[in-house]
C-alpha cells in the first residue's frame, strides 16, 4: 500500500521529467503523459477503495537535523487522500488526453504535457502529505508550474504578464504561508502533521500559524483581495485553465485547511477572518461573474466563487462534523469545472473566439458539446440530481449547523449565490444556446434567418437550466453565423478576450474537427458529473442535504432562473446589458484591482530606486570618501617632498648617522 | 598524505603555469589534470576524513595542522568540484584578453589553492595565511582578464575595491585571531573551540567577535559593506565570478562559523541580534535593489547579498538547527550563483553587455538549453521548494524564529517575517529577469544584432551547466545528502565538545 501511495507522487514527477527530455518528439510525448497519468488514476482508485490508514509512510527519510527539529517527511494516507488523489489524477488524464487534441500543432507541446504532469505531481505531494514541508513543496511546485502554463504563450505580451501576475501574487500571500508553516513547526517541535495537530500550548504561534497559512490560502484560491490573478491566467490555454481551476491549485487551499481542520475548529478568530474572506469572495465573484463577456472570464469568477463556498464550508461547519461538506464540494467542482472548461475549449476551437458575444448561439447544433456544457452549468447552478447540487447543499447544511457569527455570515452568503451562480448559469446557457434573431443585410437571406429564430428559444429555453437536453428540433441548414451587433461588442475588447492564442490559431489553420477521444473525455466528464455523488457518499459527512436547504434552494435556483428568462426576453438579449455601461465596463475590469496590484509594484519599485540611489549615494560614499582622502593625502604628502633632497636635510640625515655610529661604539 | 597532495597539486600547478609563457597544450593539460586529480583527492580526503598535523613554525608554536570534518567537507568538496567545471568552461572557449592563458589557469588554481587550505586549516594562523593567498590571484583575474568592453579605469576601480576591502577586513580579522590568540595561549583551533570561550571575560568575547565579524563581513559580505561585491562581478571573467561567488563568499560565513562562534560563542551571542538586523536588511536590501537592477551580473551580484543575509540570519539564531541551515544555505547559493553566472557569463561573451535594458531575441524557443538552465536558476534563487535553496533558507527561518535561549525572540520573529519578505522580492526580480530574457518581454522591438538569437550551450559548457542543474535538483530532492555531513558536527560545535576530525 506505502508503495503504492509513494507512486501516486513519483510516477507523475518522473513522466514529467521523461516529457521534458522528449518533448521534441510529440508522440512520445503524448504516449508518456497520458499513459502515466491513467495508471496514476489506477492507482489512486486503488488508494481510495483499499485505504488502509497509515500516517507514517516514509518518503525520503527524515531529515538529518541536529536541533529541537524533526522533519520526518513522512505521507499520509486515508480515505481521504486515496479519493481526492483519485479525482485529481482522472482530472489530469482528461485534460492530458483533451490536450493532445487542443495543442494539436503547438511546436511546445511536449513542454505543455510535461509541465501538466509535473504540476499533478506538485497537487498529488500535497495531497500525500502528511508533513509541513511536503505540503509546501507541493504548494510551491504548482504555483511555480501555474507561471509556466500561463505563460506558456509567450510570445503574447498578455500571456507573459498574466503569468507574473499569477505568480508574484500567490507568492506575495505566500510570505503569510511561510511564516505560518514554520510557527507551527516551531510549536510542535516537528513539521509532522499528526505531532502539528496534537501540538499543545503557544497561543501565539497557533494563531500565527492559523492565520498565515490563511493568507497563503487566500492568495492560491483567490480570496478578496488576492482574487484578481485568476480571470487573468485566462491567458494559458483553455487545458491549463482546466487544470489550474478543476482539482489543483486553486482547490489545494481547500484540502490544506482541511487537513488542519482540527486546529481550525478549535480557533475562532481565523475561522471567523476565514469566514469574512469567504463570505465576500463567493459573492462578489457571482456578481462578476453574471456581467462578463468572455466565457472563460466567466469561468474564472465562478472558480473563485465556488471555491470560496469549500472554503466557507470549513469556516462554518462545527468541529463534530469535520472537514466532509468543504471536500466534498472539491470534488464535486473538480468534475463539473473540468466538464466546463474542457467544453469551452472545445467551443472555442469551434466559434473560433471566446467572447460570449461571438459565441452566441453557438452551441445549438453541436450534439454532445451541447449536452455537455448544459449537465456542466446545471451541476454549476446546483441542479438536482447533479453533484453540483449535493455538495453544495451538503455546505448549505454544514453551515446552518455551525454556531457562532461566522456562520451566520457564511450562510446569508451561500444564499445570495446561489442564486447568483443560477442567474450566471441561465444567461451564459442562454446566449450560447439561443440563435440570434439577426437583420440580414441582404434581402434575400431575410427569410430562413427569420424563420429559424422564432421557435429555438421556444423549446430550448423552456427550463433552460433543468433540463438542457430539450432535442434541438432545429435543421443545420437554419443556423446563421454569429452575427455580432457592434453594440455588443463595445465592451469587449481585445484585453478582455481571453486565450487569443486559441483565436489565433483557428483564424490560422482554421477549425479541426474534435477526435473521438477528446470528444469522449468530454462525454465521460459529463457522466461523472451526474453520478460523481456516488464517489462523495464515501466521505464522511460528504453528502448530507436537508430536506428544507434543498426546497430553499431549489426555490433559489428556479427564482434566479426564470428572471434571469424572462428579463432575457428569453436568450434574445443579454441580461447584463442591462447594466449601465461605465459600470460594466468596470464590473468586466474587475473593478480596478489590477490598478491597485500596479499601484502596489510601482510603490515597491520607488522603493527599489530609493535603495538603488541609497547603496549608491550614502552606503558606498564611505569608501569613496575613503580613497578620495587617501589620494588627496599622498598628494599632499608628494608635495611636501621635492623631488630633489635640501642641502639641510642632507645635512640632518648624515648628522642622524654619526649620532647613531657614537651610541652604539658608546654603549659597547 | 592525500590531504597534502591535494593542497600542493593545485599550487604546483599554479606555480607550472604561471612559469610557462605563452600557450601552449601543455598548459591544459597540466590545467585540467591538476583540478581533477585535485577533485579525485577531495572526496578521497573528505570520505576518509583525513588529518595532517606536523610543526610548522616551531619558534610560534603554528603548526601544519589541516583537517577535514563536519563543518568543511561539503564546502572542500564543492570547492574542488567546482574549480573543475571552472577550468573546462575556460578551456572550452576563448580565454579572456589580457594576458595569457597560462596566467589565467594559473590564476583560478591559486585560487583553489588558497580556498581549500582555507576550508581545511585548523590553525587560526594558518587560516588567515591560507585566507590571503586567494587574494592576489582574484585581484589578476578581475584586474587583468575582466571585461574588455569597459574603461580601464572601471576595472581598476572593481579590483581595487575587491582588494581593499578584503584587506581591510582580512587585516581586522587579523587583530581578532591574535587577540584570541594571545588570551587563550594557543593558535590550535580544535583547542579553541574545545574552550569554547572559557577563560575568556564576557566583554573580551565581544571584543573579540565584534572585530571577527566585522572583519569576515566584509566578505560575506554583509550589508553594509556590500559595495565592493557589484563592481567586482560586473566586471569579472566568467571564471572569476563563479570563484567569487561561489568560494570566495563561502570563506567569510565559513570563517564565522569557524572563528567566531566555535571560540567566543557568548561574544557572538552578544552580537546576534545585530547580526539578524543586518542580514534582514541585507535580504531586503539585495531584494529591492534586483527589481529595478539593469545589468545583469550585478543583479545576481545583489541576489548574493540577499542569499547571504539568510545565512547571516540562520548563524545569529545560534541554535543547531540554524547552524546546519546556513552551512546549507551557503552550499545552496554556492552552486546556484555558479550556474546563474556561467549562464550569464555566456550570453554576456555572445550578446557584448548583460544590459536588461536593450531588446534581445529570446532564449525560450532558439536557446532552449540556456533557457533551461537560466530558469532552473532563477528558480532556485527564489528559493522554489525541491530545489536546492528553499532546504537552506526554510531552515533559517525556522532556526530564526526559535533562536538559541539568550537571544531577543520578538526581534527575531520580525526578522523572519521580513525574510519572508525577501522570498517574495526574491520571486519578483526572478521572474524579471526570465520574463525579460527567457519570454522574450520586449523582443519585439529587437533589430540588428540584438535581434539574432544567441548561440546555444554545447559541448564542455553544457555539460558544466547541466551538471549543474542536476546538482540543484539533486540536493533539492534529496538534501539528506548534505545535511547529513554537517549533522554531528554542529552539535558538537554549538557545545563546545569539539569537532571530531
Amino acid at each position: 500500500m506505502s508503495w503504492i501511495v509513494r507512486m501516486i507522487v513519483v510516477l507523475p514527477a518522473l513522466a514529467g521529467l521523461l516529457g521534458l527530455v522528449m518533448h521534441r518528439r510529440r508522440l512520445v510525448a503524448a504516449a508518456v503523459a497520458v499513459s502515466v497519468s491513467a495508471y496514476v488514476m489506477v492507482l489512486g482508485l486503488i488508494q481510495w477503495v483499499a485505504p488502509a490508514r497509515a500516517a507514517d509512510i516514509d518518503s525520503l527519510g527524515s531529515l538529518p537535523l541536529g536541533g529541537g527539529l524533526a522533519v520526518p517527511l513522512h505521507l499520509l494516507s486515508d480515505r481521504v487522500s486515496g479519493l481526492v488523489s483519485f479525482v485529481v489524477a482522472l482530472v489530469v488524464l482528461a485534460i492530458q488526453v483533451f490536450t493532445v487534441w487542443y495543442l494539436r500543432d503547438d511546436p511546445r507541446y511536449g513542454r505543455f504535457a510535461a509541465t501538466v504532469s509535473l504540476f499533478a505531481a506538485g497537487m498529488l505531494l500535497l495531497v500525500q502529505a502528511g508533513d509541513l514541508v511536503l505540503m509546501l513543496v507541493g504548494w510551491e511546485i504548482m504555483g511555480w508550474c501555474s507561471w509556466l502554463l500561463i505563460g506558456h504563450d509567450s510570445e503574447r505580451p498578455a500571456a507573459r504578464r498574466a503569468a507574473y501576475k499569477a505568480f508574484l501574487v500567490t507568492r506575495v500571500a505566500d510570505i503569510g504561508m511561510v511564516v505560518g508553516l514554520v510557527a507551527l513547526a516551531v510549536r510542535a517541535g516537528s513539521t509532522d502533521l499528526m505531532a502539528v495537530l496534537t501540538a499543545s500550548g503557544h497561543d501565539t504561534a497557533l494563531t500565527v500559524g492559523l492565520v498565515g497559512v490563511l493568507v497563503g490560502v487566500a492568495g492560491k484560491s483567490g480570496l478578496v483581495p488576492f482574487h484578481d490573478w485568476l480571470p487573468d491566467a485566462m491567458e494559458g490555454p483553455t487545458p491549463a485553465s482546466a487544470l489550474i481551476h478543476a482539482a489543483t491549485m486553486v482547490a489545494a487551499g481547500t484540502y490544506l485547511v482541511a487537513r488542519l481542520f482540527t486546529l481550525y475548529a478549535e480557533h475562532d478568530g481565523a475561522r471567523l477572518l476565514l469566514a469574512v474572506l469567504a463570505a465576500l469572495t463567493m459573492v462578489y465573484a457571482a456578481v462578476l461573474a453574471l456581467v462578463q463577456t468572455d466565457i472563460k472570464r466567466m469561468l474564472a469568477y465562478s472558480t473563485l466563487s465556488q471555491i470560496a463556498i469549500m472554503l466557507s464550508a470549513l469556516a462554518a461547519a462545527p468541529a463534530e462534523l469535520g472537514p466532509g461538506a468543504g471536500l466534498s464540494h472539491l470534488l464535486g467542482h473538480a468534475f463539473f469545472k473540468a466538464l466546463l472548461f474542457l467544453a469551452a475549449g472545445w467551443l472555442s476551437v469551434l466559434g473560433g473566439a471566446t467572447a460570449l458575444a461571438a459565441l452566441r448561439g453557438r452551441l445549438r447544433p453541436t450534439g454532445a458539446l451541447r449536452w455537455a456544457t448544459g449537465i456542466g452549468l446545471a451541476s454549476l447552478a446546483g441542479v438536482p440530481p447533479l453533484v453540483g447540487f449535493f455538495s453544495k447543499d451538503t455546505v448549505i447544511d454544514a453551515a446552518l449547523e455551525g454556531t457562532g457569527a461566522g456562520s451566520v455570515v457564511v450562510t446569508i452568503a451561500l444564499l445570495l449565490t446561489v442564486a447568483l451562480t443560477a442567474a450566471y448559469c441561465t444567461r451564459a446557457w442562454l446566449l450560447l444556446d439561443t440563435p440570434l434573431a439577426v437583420v440580414p443585410p441582404t434581402g434575400t437571406a431575410a427569410g430562413p434567418a427569420a424563420g429559424a429564430a422564432d421557435p429555438a428559444p421556444g423549446s430550448a429555453a423552456a427550463s433552460p437550466a433543468v433540463s438542457p437536453a430539450a432535442s434541438p428540433a432545429v435543421s443545420p441548414v437554419a443556423q446563421p453565423d454569429p452575427v455580432v451587433p457592434a453594440e455588443q461588442v463595445a465592451v469587449v475588447t481585445v484585453a478582455d478576450s481571453a486565450d487569443d492564442a486559441e483565436v489565433e490559431r483557428v483564424h490560422a489553420h482554421g477549425h479541426a474537427p474534435i477526435t473521438l477521444s477528446a470528444a469522449l473525455v468530454v462525454s465521460v466528464l459529463a457522466v461523472l458529473t451526474v453520478v460523481a455523488t456516488l464517489f462523495l457518499a464515501s466521505l464522511r459527512g460528504g453528502v448530507h442535504v436537508g430536506v428544507l436547504t434543498a426546497l430553499v434552494s431549489l426555490l433559489l435556483v428556479a427564482g434566479a432562473a426564470a428572471a434571469v428568462w424572462v428579463a432575457g426576453d428569453r436568450g434574445r438579449s443579454d441580461v447584463a446589458d442591462r447594466v449601465p455601461g461605465p459600470l460594466r465596463d468596470r464590473a468586466v475590469r474587475g473593478f480596478g484591482a489590477d490598478t491597485a496590484y500596479v499601484g502596489i509594484g510601482r510603490a515597491v519599485t520607488a522603493l527599489a530606486r530609493l535603495v538603488v540611489t541609497l547603496d549608491r549615494d550614502v552606503v558606498d560614499a564611505y569608501p569613496r570618501a575613503t580613497a578620495v582622502v587617501a589620494r588627496a593625502a599622498g598628494r599632499v604628502g608628494e608635495r611636501s617632498h621635492r623631488a630633489v633632497p635640501s642641502l639641510s636635510l642632507l645635512g640632518l640625515l648624515g648628522g642622524v648617522v654619526v649620532i647613531a655610529i657614537l651610541g652604539v661604539t658608546a654603549w659597547r | 598524505m592525500a590531504l597534502t597532495l591535494m593542497l600542493l597539486l593545485p599550487l604546483l600547478g599554479a606555480i607550472a603555469l604561471i612559469a610557462i609563457p605563452g600557450e601552449t597544450r601543455v598548459e591544459r593539460a597540466i590545467a585540467l589534470g591538476a583540478t581533477v586529480v585535485t577533485a579525485v583527492l577531495a572526496v578521497v580526503v573528505v570520505w576518509g576524513r583525513h588529518e595532517v598535523d606536523v610543526p610548522w613554525i616551531r619558534a610560534l608554536g603554528v603548526r601544519w595542522h589541516f583537517g577535514v570534518d563536519g563543518i568543511s567537507a561539503a564546502l572542500v568538496l564543492m570547492t574542488a568540484l567546482l574549480t573543475v567545471a571552472v577550468v573546462a568552461h575556460a578551456l572550452s572557449g576563448p580565454i579572456p584578453k589580457g594576458g595569457t592563458g597560462s596566467t589565467f589557469l594559473g590564476c583560478i588554481l591559486l585560487v583553489e589553492t588558497g580556498a581549500l587550505a582555507t576550508f581545511l586549516a585548523r590553525d587560526a594562523i594558518l587560516f588567515f595565511v591560507a585566507f590571503e593567498v586567494v587574494l592576489v590571484p582574484m585581484w589578476v583575474l578581475v584586474r587583468r582578464f575582466g571585461d574588455d568592453h569597459v574603461r580601464d579605469e572601471t576595472r581598476a576601480d572593481a579590483a581595487g575595491r575587491f582588494v581593499l576591502f578584503t584587506v581591510l577586513g582580512s587585516t581586522l580579522m587579523l587583530v581578532g585571531i591574535l587577540l584570541l590568540v594571545h588570551h587563550q595561549g594557543t593558535s590550535d583551533l580544535t583547542v579553541l573551540a574545545d574552550r569554547h570561550g572559557a577563560g575568556l571575560s564576557r566583554s573580551l568575547q565581544v571584543a573579540i567577535a565584534s572585530v571577527l565579524l566585522l572583519g569576515l563581513g566584509i566578505k560575506v559580505p554583509l550589508w553594509p559593506l556590500h559595495t565592493w561585491l557589484p563592481s567586482a562581478h560586473t566586471i569579472a571573467p566568467t571564471a572569476g565570478s563563479v570563484l567569487l561567488a561561489a568560494v570566495l563568499l563561502k570563506m567569510g560565513t565559513y570563517g564565522i562559523v569557524r572563528l567566531a562562534v566555535a571560540t567566543v560563542p557568548v561574544g557572538v551571542a552578544e552580537l546576534s541580534p545585530l547580526l539578524a538586523l543586518l542580514g534582514v536588511v541585507g535580504i531586503l536590501w539585495g531584494g529591492l535593489a534586483c527589481l529595478v537592477e539593469r545589468d545583469l551580473k550585478r543583479l545576481i551580484a545583489y541576489s548574493s547579498v540577499a542569499h547571504m543575509g539568510f545565512v547571516a540570519l540562520a548563524i545569529a539564531s545560534g541554535s543547531e538547527t540554524g547552524l546546519q541551515a546556513a552551512l546549507f544555505g551557503n552550499i545552496a547559493h554556492g552552486v546556484v550563483a555558479a550556474l546563474l553566472f556561467f549562464v550569464v557569463g555566456d550570453l554576456k561573451e555572445q550578446w557584448g553587455s548583460a544590459d536588461l535594458r536593450v531588446a534581445r531575441a529570446a532564449l525560450r524557443d532558439k536557446a532552449p538549453r540556456f533557457g533551461l538552465a537560466l530558469v532552473v536558476g532563477l528558480a532556485a534563487a527564489l528559493g522554489l521548494p525541491g530545489l536546492v535553496s528553499f532546504w537552506g533558507e526554510f531552515l533559517a527561518l525556522y532556526a530564526a524564529w526559535s533562536p538559541a535561549p539568550g537571544r531577543p525572540v520578538a526581534l527575531m520573529r520580525v526578522c523572519v517575517v521580513l525574510g519572508a519578505v525577501g522570498l517574495a522580492l526574491a520571486a519578483a526580480y526572478s521572474l524579471r529577469v526570465a520574463r525579460i530574457v527567457w519570454a522574450g518581454e520586449g523582443s519585439d522591438r529587437a533589430d540588428g544584432a540584438a535581434g539574432e538569437p544567441v548561440g546555444d550551450a554545447h559541448g564542455a559548457r553544457w555539460a558544466v551547466v547541466l551538471t549543474l542543474v542536476v546538482v540543484i535538483v539533486g540536493l533539492g530532492v534529496l538534501p539528506h545528502l548534505l545535511l547529513g555531513l554537517s549533522d554531528s558536527a554542529t552539535s558538537g560545535l554549538l557545545a563546545g565538545v569539539g569537532v571530531a576530525p
